[in-house]
Protein backbone atom coordinates (compact mmCIF):
# COMPACT_ATOMS: atom_id res chain seq x y z
CA UNK A 1 0.00 0.00 0.00
CA UNK A 2 1.52 3.39 -0.94
CA UNK A 3 2.02 5.88 1.43
CA UNK A 4 1.90 9.54 1.59
CA UNK A 5 4.60 11.90 4.13
CA UNK A 6 3.79 15.36 4.83
CA UNK A 7 4.02 18.40 7.25
CA UNK A 8 1.25 19.14 9.18
CA UNK A 9 0.17 22.09 11.31
CA UNK A 10 -2.80 21.54 13.84
CA UNK A 11 -5.32 24.19 14.37
CA UNK A 12 -4.67 26.14 17.73
CA UNK A 13 -2.20 27.35 19.85
CA UNK A 14 1.47 27.02 18.13
CA UNK A 15 4.31 28.66 20.10
CA UNK A 16 1.86 31.10 21.42
CA UNK A 17 0.85 32.34 18.28
CA UNK A 18 -2.88 30.94 17.12
CA UNK A 19 -3.16 28.74 13.97
CA UNK A 20 -7.13 28.72 12.61
CA UNK A 21 -7.24 25.92 10.96
CA UNK A 22 -5.03 22.78 10.07
CA UNK A 23 -2.74 23.50 7.67
CA UNK A 24 -1.31 20.54 5.77
CA UNK A 25 2.26 20.92 3.36
CA UNK A 26 2.84 18.31 1.03
CA UNK A 27 5.97 17.72 -1.35
CA UNK A 28 5.03 17.01 -5.07
CA UNK A 29 7.62 13.99 -5.05
CA UNK A 30 5.83 12.67 -2.50
CA UNK A 31 2.52 12.70 -4.18
CA UNK A 32 3.95 11.38 -7.74
CA UNK A 33 6.01 9.05 -5.37
CA UNK A 34 2.89 6.98 -4.09
CA UNK A 35 1.40 7.14 -7.44
CA UNK A 36 -1.81 9.06 -7.28
CA UNK A 37 -2.89 12.76 -8.57
CA UNK A 38 -2.65 15.78 -6.80
CA UNK A 39 -6.66 15.59 -5.95
CA UNK A 40 -6.55 11.97 -4.61
CA UNK A 41 -3.77 13.06 -2.31
CA UNK A 42 -5.70 15.95 -0.77
CA UNK A 43 -8.90 13.63 -0.62
CA UNK A 44 -6.99 11.27 1.85
CA UNK A 45 -5.27 13.74 3.99
CA UNK A 46 -8.69 15.71 4.09
CA UNK A 47 -9.93 12.33 5.22
CA UNK A 48 -7.67 12.31 8.63
CA UNK A 49 -8.64 15.58 9.71
CA UNK A 50 -11.99 16.10 12.11
CA UNK A 51 -12.06 20.31 11.36
CA UNK A 52 -11.48 22.68 8.53
CA UNK A 53 -7.48 22.07 7.00
CA UNK A 54 -5.77 23.70 4.34
CA UNK A 55 -3.54 21.96 1.95
CA UNK A 56 -0.97 22.82 -0.70
CA UNK A 57 1.24 20.62 -2.77
CA UNK A 58 4.57 22.35 -3.00
CA UNK A 59 6.74 21.49 -6.22
CA UNK A 60 10.17 21.75 -5.08
CA UNK A 61 11.43 21.44 -8.94
CA UNK A 62 9.76 24.55 -10.60
CA UNK A 63 10.38 28.43 -9.62
CA UNK A 64 7.56 31.25 -8.91
CA UNK A 65 7.77 34.70 -7.87
CA UNK A 66 7.37 36.45 -4.44
CA UNK A 67 4.60 39.08 -4.24
CA UNK A 68 7.23 42.25 -5.05
CA UNK A 69 8.49 40.07 -7.87
CA UNK A 70 11.42 38.13 -6.30
CA UNK A 71 12.17 34.67 -8.42
CA UNK A 72 12.44 31.92 -5.91
CA UNK A 73 12.51 27.96 -6.19
CA UNK A 74 9.65 26.00 -5.57
CA UNK A 75 5.92 26.94 -4.96
CA UNK A 76 2.58 25.64 -4.42
CA UNK A 77 0.57 23.88 -7.48
CA UNK A 78 -2.18 22.50 -6.34
CA UNK A 79 -4.29 23.79 -3.68
CA UNK A 80 -7.48 22.75 -1.68
CA UNK A 81 -9.37 23.19 1.27
CA UNK A 82 -11.76 21.09 3.27
CA UNK A 83 -13.80 20.93 6.41
CA UNK A 84 -14.79 17.36 8.35
CA UNK A 85 -13.13 15.12 5.34
CA UNK A 86 -15.08 16.82 2.52
CA UNK A 87 -13.85 18.49 -0.19
CA UNK A 88 -16.60 21.08 -1.56
CA UNK A 89 -16.91 19.81 -5.23
CA UNK A 90 -16.99 23.71 -6.96
CA UNK A 91 -14.68 25.80 -5.05
CA UNK A 92 -12.39 23.14 -2.77
CA UNK A 93 -9.85 22.39 -5.22
CA UNK A 94 -7.40 24.93 -7.59
CA UNK A 95 -4.38 23.71 -9.80
CA UNK A 96 -1.97 26.94 -10.77
CA UNK A 97 -1.25 28.00 -14.64
CA UNK A 98 2.45 27.23 -16.07
CA UNK A 99 3.55 30.73 -17.35
CA UNK A 100 5.54 29.49 -20.89
CA UNK A 101 9.19 30.78 -21.36
CA UNK A 102 8.65 33.76 -24.13
CA UNK A 103 10.07 36.62 -25.19
CA UNK A 104 6.99 38.52 -25.15
CA UNK A 105 6.95 37.71 -21.39
CA UNK A 106 9.78 39.17 -20.37
CA UNK A 107 9.49 42.24 -22.28
CA UNK A 108 5.84 42.39 -20.18
CA UNK A 109 6.91 41.26 -17.02
CA UNK A 110 10.72 42.84 -16.72
CA UNK A 111 11.15 41.47 -13.26
CA UNK A 112 11.03 37.79 -15.32
CA UNK A 113 15.36 38.94 -16.50
CA UNK A 114 15.72 36.52 -13.18
CA UNK A 115 14.74 33.50 -14.75
CA UNK A 116 17.30 32.94 -17.59
CA UNK A 117 20.14 34.28 -15.03
CA UNK A 118 19.33 32.43 -12.51
CA UNK A 119 17.04 29.64 -12.93
CA UNK A 120 17.07 29.00 -16.48
CA UNK A 121 15.40 25.91 -18.15
CA UNK A 122 12.78 25.43 -14.88
CA UNK A 123 9.33 26.06 -15.17
CA UNK A 124 7.19 28.75 -13.54
CA UNK A 125 4.03 28.93 -11.53
CA UNK A 126 2.28 31.56 -9.84
CA UNK A 127 -1.71 31.66 -9.58
CA UNK A 128 -4.64 29.46 -11.33
CA UNK A 129 -5.76 30.59 -15.42
CA UNK A 130 -9.02 32.80 -13.87
CA UNK A 131 -10.65 30.27 -16.69
CA UNK A 132 -10.81 27.51 -14.61
CA UNK A 133 -12.14 28.74 -11.52
CA UNK A 134 -15.69 29.36 -11.23
CA UNK A 135 -14.78 31.57 -7.92
CA UNK A 136 -14.95 35.11 -9.92
CA UNK A 137 -12.10 37.01 -7.95
CA UNK A 138 -9.85 35.52 -5.48
CA UNK A 139 -7.64 32.59 -5.88
CA UNK A 140 -9.14 31.04 -2.82
CA UNK A 141 -10.55 27.52 -2.36
CA UNK A 142 -13.28 27.09 0.03
CA UNK A 143 -14.75 24.05 2.02
CA UNK A 144 -16.75 25.12 4.59
CA UNK A 145 -15.13 26.96 7.37
CA UNK A 146 -11.86 26.75 5.69
CA UNK A 147 -10.50 29.26 2.98
CA UNK A 148 -7.14 28.51 1.37
CA UNK A 149 -6.36 31.69 -0.45
CA UNK A 150 -4.20 34.23 -3.10
CA UNK A 151 -3.08 30.81 -4.57
CA UNK A 152 -2.50 29.35 -0.76
CA UNK A 153 -0.41 31.80 0.83
CA UNK A 154 -2.94 33.23 3.31
CA UNK A 155 -5.25 30.38 4.87
CA UNK A 156 -8.41 31.53 7.27
CA UNK A 157 -11.06 30.00 9.17
CA UNK A 158 -14.29 32.14 7.78
CA UNK A 159 -16.43 31.30 10.68
CA UNK A 160 -13.63 32.65 13.35
CA UNK A 161 -12.16 34.93 10.93
CA UNK A 162 -8.84 33.88 12.61
CA UNK A 163 -6.55 34.71 9.87
CA UNK A 164 -2.87 33.01 9.08
CA UNK A 165 -0.16 34.69 6.42
CA UNK A 166 2.39 31.56 4.13
CA UNK A 167 4.72 33.66 2.32
CA UNK A 168 5.80 31.36 -0.50
CA UNK A 169 9.45 31.07 0.71
CA UNK A 170 7.97 30.87 4.16
CA UNK A 171 6.51 27.77 2.55
CA UNK A 172 9.77 26.70 0.78
CA UNK A 173 11.61 26.82 4.25
CA UNK A 174 8.89 24.45 5.73
CA UNK A 175 9.71 21.72 2.26
CA UNK A 176 12.95 22.01 3.01
CA UNK A 177 13.23 21.74 6.65
CA UNK A 178 14.92 24.99 6.43
CA UNK A 179 14.79 27.66 9.26
CA UNK A 180 11.15 29.86 9.39
CA UNK A 181 10.42 32.82 11.62
CA UNK A 182 6.80 32.54 13.36
CA UNK A 183 5.76 35.86 14.52
CA UNK A 184 2.98 38.72 14.04
CA UNK A 185 2.70 39.61 10.17
CA UNK A 186 2.61 43.74 11.22
CA UNK A 187 2.61 46.59 9.35
CA UNK A 188 5.74 46.63 7.25
CA UNK A 189 4.71 43.27 5.71
CA UNK A 190 1.38 44.76 5.77
CA UNK A 191 2.47 47.69 3.57
CA UNK A 192 5.15 45.43 1.86
CA UNK A 193 3.12 43.21 0.40
CA UNK A 194 1.13 45.78 -1.52
CA UNK A 195 4.13 46.62 -3.98
CA UNK A 196 3.71 44.02 -6.08
CA UNK A 197 4.75 43.73 -9.87
CA UNK A 198 2.41 43.12 -12.77
CA UNK A 199 1.81 39.53 -13.77
CA UNK A 200 -0.31 37.30 -15.39
CA UNK A 201 -2.27 34.88 -13.51
CA UNK A 202 -0.10 36.60 -10.71
CA UNK A 203 -0.44 34.62 -7.16
CA UNK A 204 -2.93 37.45 -5.88
CA UNK A 205 -4.26 39.12 -9.40
CA UNK A 206 -4.92 37.49 -12.83
CA UNK A 207 -4.17 40.02 -15.05
CA UNK A 208 -1.43 42.97 -14.69
CA UNK A 209 -3.41 45.41 -13.03
CA UNK A 210 -0.44 47.17 -11.02
CA UNK A 211 2.60 49.18 -13.00
CA UNK A 212 5.51 48.67 -10.68
CA UNK A 213 6.51 51.55 -8.18
CA UNK A 214 2.73 51.80 -7.58
CA UNK A 215 0.58 50.09 -4.51
CA UNK A 216 -2.14 47.38 -4.89
CA UNK A 217 -3.41 48.82 -1.75
CA UNK A 218 -4.09 52.65 -2.11
CA UNK A 219 -4.88 52.52 1.30
CA UNK A 220 -2.82 55.68 2.50
CA UNK A 221 -2.00 55.50 6.10
CA UNK A 222 -4.45 52.55 6.46
CA UNK A 223 -2.06 50.37 4.14
CA UNK A 224 0.10 49.32 7.79
CA UNK A 225 -3.02 47.98 9.34
CA UNK A 226 -4.21 45.41 6.95
CA UNK A 227 -2.63 41.82 7.72
CA UNK A 228 -0.78 43.51 10.72
CA UNK A 229 -2.16 41.45 14.01
CA UNK A 230 -2.24 38.17 11.53
CA UNK A 231 0.48 35.60 12.43
CA UNK A 232 2.31 34.30 9.95
CA UNK A 233 5.43 31.73 9.04
CA UNK A 234 7.90 33.29 6.71
CA UNK A 235 11.70 32.05 5.80
CA UNK A 236 14.16 33.32 7.70
CA UNK A 237 15.64 36.79 6.66
CA UNK A 238 18.97 35.40 5.79
CA UNK A 239 17.11 33.55 3.05
CA UNK A 240 14.88 36.18 2.04
CA UNK A 241 18.58 38.46 1.65
CA UNK A 242 19.86 35.54 -0.67
CA UNK A 243 17.05 35.51 -2.59
CA UNK A 244 16.50 39.67 -2.86
CA UNK A 245 20.39 39.60 -3.66
CA UNK A 246 20.40 37.43 -6.90
CA UNK A 247 16.93 39.11 -7.82
CA UNK A 248 19.25 42.49 -7.65
CA UNK A 249 22.10 40.87 -9.19
CA UNK A 250 20.31 39.79 -12.27
CA UNK A 251 19.51 43.24 -12.79
CA UNK A 252 16.61 43.98 -11.68
CA UNK A 253 15.28 47.84 -10.34
CA UNK A 254 13.68 48.33 -7.07
CA UNK A 255 10.43 50.66 -7.74
CA UNK A 256 10.74 49.97 -11.68
CA UNK A 257 11.57 45.88 -12.23
CA UNK A 258 11.04 44.62 -9.16
CA UNK A 259 8.86 45.74 -6.67
CA UNK A 260 9.82 48.58 -3.98
CA UNK A 261 8.86 46.84 -1.13
CA UNK A 262 10.73 47.95 2.44
CA UNK A 263 12.14 44.24 2.23
CA UNK A 264 14.03 44.41 -1.48
CA UNK A 265 14.48 48.56 -0.68
CA UNK A 266 16.66 47.44 2.56
CA UNK A 267 18.37 44.83 0.65
CA UNK A 268 19.21 47.23 -2.24
CA UNK A 269 20.50 49.95 0.15
CA UNK A 270 22.93 47.84 2.12
CA UNK A 271 24.10 46.57 -1.62
CA UNK A 272 24.32 50.17 -3.04
CA UNK A 273 21.81 49.03 -5.43
CA UNK A 274 19.79 51.99 -7.33
CA UNK A 275 16.17 52.78 -6.46
CA UNK A 276 14.20 54.34 -8.93
CA UNK A 277 12.29 56.83 -7.18
CA UNK A 278 11.23 58.85 -9.73
CA UNK A 279 8.91 55.52 -10.67
CA UNK A 280 7.30 55.10 -7.27
CA UNK A 281 4.14 56.45 -7.08
CA UNK A 282 2.93 59.26 -4.81
CA UNK A 283 0.55 56.39 -3.31
CA UNK A 284 3.20 54.17 -2.52
CA UNK A 285 5.41 56.73 -1.32
CA UNK A 286 2.70 57.52 1.22
CA UNK A 287 2.08 53.88 2.23
CA UNK A 288 5.86 53.09 2.43
CA UNK A 289 6.57 56.23 4.10
CA UNK A 290 3.94 55.77 7.11
CA UNK A 291 6.34 53.10 8.40
CA UNK A 292 9.37 54.53 7.74
CA UNK A 293 10.33 54.21 4.36
CA UNK A 294 10.53 57.90 3.45
CA UNK A 295 12.39 59.19 0.18
CA UNK A 296 14.92 60.37 2.81
CA UNK A 297 15.26 56.89 4.12
CA UNK A 298 15.79 55.72 0.74
CA UNK A 299 18.81 58.68 -0.04
CA UNK A 300 20.14 58.27 3.10
CA UNK A 301 23.87 56.82 3.22
CA UNK A 302 24.50 53.42 4.69
CA UNK A 303 27.65 51.45 4.58
CA UNK A 304 27.79 49.28 1.39
CA UNK A 305 28.06 45.41 2.49
CA UNK A 306 28.75 42.44 0.49
CA UNK A 307 26.45 39.91 -0.39
CA UNK A 308 27.63 37.18 2.36
CA UNK A 309 27.51 40.73 4.83
CA UNK A 310 24.07 41.52 4.12
CA UNK A 311 22.80 37.77 4.33
CA UNK A 312 25.28 37.39 7.98
CA UNK A 313 23.29 40.52 9.44
CA UNK A 314 20.47 39.87 7.53
CA UNK A 315 17.82 40.11 11.07
CA UNK A 316 19.14 43.56 11.85
CA UNK A 317 19.39 44.61 7.66
CA UNK A 318 15.34 43.41 6.61
CA UNK A 319 12.86 44.78 8.65
CA UNK A 320 9.03 43.12 9.31
CA UNK A 321 7.54 40.63 11.76
CA UNK A 322 6.50 41.31 15.38
CA UNK A 323 7.07 39.62 18.25
CA UNK A 324 8.92 36.75 15.50
CA UNK A 325 10.97 34.18 16.61
CA UNK A 326 13.28 31.43 14.58
CA UNK A 327 12.97 27.90 14.24
CA UNK A 328 14.08 25.16 12.89
CA UNK A 329 11.21 23.84 10.89
CA UNK A 330 11.73 20.32 12.22
CA UNK A 331 11.46 21.81 15.84
CA UNK A 332 8.47 23.53 14.71
CA UNK A 333 6.16 21.35 12.44
CA UNK A 334 6.09 17.50 12.17
CA UNK A 335 5.63 14.87 10.05
CA UNK A 336 2.61 12.75 9.09
CA UNK A 337 2.54 9.64 7.46
CA UNK A 338 -1.04 7.87 5.86
CA UNK A 339 -1.52 4.88 3.60
CA UNK A 340 -3.47 5.72 1.09
CA UNK B 1 -65.68 8.32 -45.26
CA UNK B 2 -64.10 6.81 -43.02
CA UNK B 3 -60.62 8.35 -44.17
CA UNK B 4 -62.00 11.79 -43.99
CA UNK B 5 -63.53 11.91 -40.20
CA UNK B 6 -60.07 10.24 -39.33
CA UNK B 7 -58.97 12.84 -40.73
CA UNK B 8 -60.72 15.65 -39.24
CA UNK B 9 -60.47 13.84 -35.41
CA UNK B 10 -56.29 14.00 -36.30
CA UNK B 11 -57.35 17.89 -37.18
CA UNK B 12 -58.88 18.19 -33.73
CA UNK B 13 -56.92 16.40 -31.83
CA UNK B 14 -53.65 18.78 -33.16
CA UNK B 15 -55.22 21.88 -32.24
CA UNK B 16 -56.12 20.43 -28.90
CA UNK B 17 -52.06 19.91 -28.41
CA UNK B 18 -51.70 23.27 -30.14
CA UNK B 19 -53.44 24.89 -27.78
CA UNK B 20 -52.17 22.75 -24.39
CA UNK B 21 -48.88 23.10 -25.78
CA UNK B 22 -48.68 26.93 -26.18
CA UNK B 23 -50.44 27.26 -22.36
CA UNK B 24 -48.13 24.99 -21.04
CA UNK B 25 -45.77 27.04 -22.63
CA UNK B 26 -47.28 29.95 -21.27
CA UNK B 27 -47.04 28.69 -17.65
CA UNK B 28 -43.63 27.66 -17.76
CA UNK B 29 -42.47 30.68 -19.28
CA UNK B 30 -44.42 32.81 -17.06
CA UNK B 31 -42.90 30.85 -13.95
CA UNK B 32 -39.11 31.20 -15.73
CA UNK B 33 -39.83 34.95 -15.90
CA UNK B 34 -42.04 35.97 -12.65
CA UNK B 35 -40.23 35.84 -9.51
CA UNK B 36 -41.69 36.68 -5.93
CA UNK B 37 -41.68 39.17 -3.67
CA UNK B 38 -39.26 38.65 -0.39
CA UNK B 39 -42.20 39.29 1.53
CA UNK B 40 -44.34 36.85 -0.09
CA UNK B 41 -41.59 34.19 0.02
CA UNK B 42 -41.21 34.76 3.87
CA UNK B 43 -44.76 33.77 4.13
CA UNK B 44 -45.16 31.10 2.07
CA UNK B 45 -42.10 29.15 3.88
CA UNK B 46 -43.70 29.82 6.97
CA UNK B 47 -46.98 28.35 5.75
CA UNK B 48 -45.12 26.20 4.16
CA UNK B 49 -43.41 24.61 7.89
CA UNK B 50 -46.11 26.63 10.39
CA UNK B 51 -49.58 24.97 8.13
CA UNK B 52 -48.25 21.59 6.79
CA UNK B 53 -50.54 18.82 7.95
CA UNK B 54 -47.90 18.27 10.55
CA UNK B 55 -46.84 21.54 11.23
CA UNK B 56 -43.84 22.70 12.80
CA UNK B 57 -41.79 25.67 13.89
CA UNK B 58 -39.57 27.67 11.36
CA UNK B 59 -36.26 30.10 11.69
CA UNK B 60 -35.60 31.51 8.62
CA UNK B 61 -31.91 32.63 8.38
CA UNK B 62 -29.57 34.43 5.95
CA UNK B 63 -32.10 37.08 3.76
CA UNK B 64 -31.88 39.72 6.90
CA UNK B 65 -29.91 42.37 5.37
CA UNK B 66 -32.66 41.90 2.36
CA UNK B 67 -34.92 44.88 2.16
CA UNK B 68 -36.16 44.76 -1.33
CA UNK B 69 -35.24 41.43 -3.21
CA UNK B 70 -37.75 39.46 -6.00
CA UNK B 71 -36.97 35.80 -5.48
CA UNK B 72 -36.58 33.09 -8.25
CA UNK B 73 -39.97 31.62 -8.42
CA UNK B 74 -39.20 28.30 -10.62
CA UNK B 75 -37.22 27.24 -7.45
CA UNK B 76 -39.60 29.27 -4.82
CA UNK B 77 -42.12 26.22 -5.50
CA UNK B 78 -39.81 23.73 -5.54
CA UNK B 79 -38.64 25.16 -2.02
CA UNK B 80 -42.16 25.41 -0.30
CA UNK B 81 -41.94 21.41 -1.44
CA UNK B 82 -39.14 20.99 0.37
CA UNK B 83 -39.63 22.75 3.86
CA UNK B 84 -43.36 21.03 3.77
CA UNK B 85 -41.71 17.52 2.99
CA UNK B 86 -39.08 17.95 5.90
CA UNK B 87 -42.07 18.71 8.39
CA UNK B 88 -43.63 15.03 7.32
CA UNK B 89 -39.99 13.86 8.13
CA UNK B 90 -40.08 11.21 11.46
CA UNK B 91 -38.52 13.02 14.30
CA UNK B 92 -37.88 16.81 12.95
CA UNK B 93 -39.26 18.70 15.48
CA UNK B 94 -38.41 22.49 14.01
CA UNK B 95 -37.12 23.62 10.68
CA UNK B 96 -33.83 25.74 10.51
CA UNK B 97 -33.72 27.53 7.34
CA UNK B 98 -30.49 29.05 6.29
CA UNK B 99 -29.82 31.00 2.63
CA UNK B 100 -25.97 31.17 2.16
CA UNK B 101 -24.28 32.17 -0.86
CA UNK B 102 -24.14 29.71 -4.03
CA UNK B 103 -20.88 30.58 -4.94
CA UNK B 104 -18.75 31.60 -2.04
CA UNK B 105 -17.35 35.10 -3.24
CA UNK B 106 -19.59 37.62 -3.68
CA UNK B 107 -18.72 41.20 -4.82
CA UNK B 108 -20.60 43.68 -3.82
CA UNK B 109 -20.56 47.84 -4.51
CA UNK B 110 -19.81 49.92 -1.82
CA UNK B 111 -21.64 53.51 -1.54
CA UNK B 112 -20.28 55.68 0.39
CA UNK B 113 -22.48 58.99 0.67
CA UNK B 114 -21.79 62.78 2.10
CA UNK B 115 -25.17 63.95 3.26
CA UNK B 116 -26.10 67.55 3.99
CA UNK B 117 -27.69 68.89 6.94
CA UNK B 118 -31.27 68.85 4.72
CA UNK B 119 -30.65 64.94 4.04
CA UNK B 120 -29.29 65.80 0.76
CA UNK B 121 -26.51 63.70 -1.36
CA UNK B 122 -23.44 66.42 -1.60
CA UNK B 123 -20.86 63.46 -2.66
CA UNK B 124 -20.67 59.59 -3.15
CA UNK B 125 -17.77 57.56 -3.44
CA UNK B 126 -18.29 53.95 -5.16
CA UNK B 127 -16.13 51.44 -4.50
CA UNK B 128 -15.98 47.36 -4.73
CA UNK B 129 -16.02 44.74 -1.83
CA UNK B 130 -15.41 41.37 -2.39
CA UNK B 131 -16.66 39.14 0.36
CA UNK B 132 -15.56 35.45 1.57
CA UNK B 133 -18.32 33.30 2.84
CA UNK B 134 -18.00 29.49 4.79
CA UNK B 135 -20.01 26.90 2.36
CA UNK B 136 -22.53 24.30 2.91
CA UNK B 137 -20.40 22.16 4.77
CA UNK B 138 -20.21 24.81 7.82
CA UNK B 139 -23.61 24.47 7.99
CA UNK B 140 -23.97 20.66 8.02
CA UNK B 141 -21.28 19.53 10.42
CA UNK B 142 -23.69 17.30 12.39
CA UNK B 143 -25.76 16.38 9.73
CA UNK B 144 -24.94 13.13 7.51
CA UNK B 145 -28.40 12.52 5.50
CA UNK B 146 -28.05 15.16 3.02
CA UNK B 147 -29.97 15.00 -0.65
CA UNK B 148 -28.47 17.61 -3.08
CA UNK B 149 -31.04 19.10 -5.19
CA UNK B 150 -29.16 22.01 -6.33
CA UNK B 151 -28.78 21.96 -10.66
CA UNK B 152 -25.14 22.77 -11.45
CA UNK B 153 -23.82 26.17 -11.06
CA UNK B 154 -25.29 28.68 -13.80
CA UNK B 155 -28.48 26.04 -14.51
CA UNK B 156 -32.01 27.21 -12.94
Amino acid sequence: MAKLTYKMIPEGMLEGKYVPLNIAFIDYREVKNAGVTPRQAFEAVAKTVDGPVGMNIFDQDVVTTTSDGVMVEGTVRFMAAADKGKINPDFGYLEMAEMPYSDELIKEEPHLIQWKKNYPGKRLFRGPDPATKIIPVHNVCISGRASNNNSATEMMNIVTMEEILLPILGQQQILRNGKVILGMTGGIISVGIGMIMPEKFGRVFPTRQFPAGETAHGSGPYAQTLKAHIPCIVADKAVLAENIIKCLEAGCIPGRTVGASPAVLSVARSMGVEIDMGNITDRAYEELGSVGFTKEWMQEKVDILTPEEIIARADEIIPGVVDGTKYNVPDLIKETTIEL
Amino acid sequence: MYLERYSVRIYELSFAFIVISLWTAERVFNMKLMHTKLPEFLEKMRVASEESSNPKPIKIRGLENLTSAKMQSLRTGRIEHAVREMTMKDGVERIEFQVIPRVPETMHTVIIKGVDKDGKAKSAILEVLNILHPTEEAYLLDCDDIEDRRPGIGRH
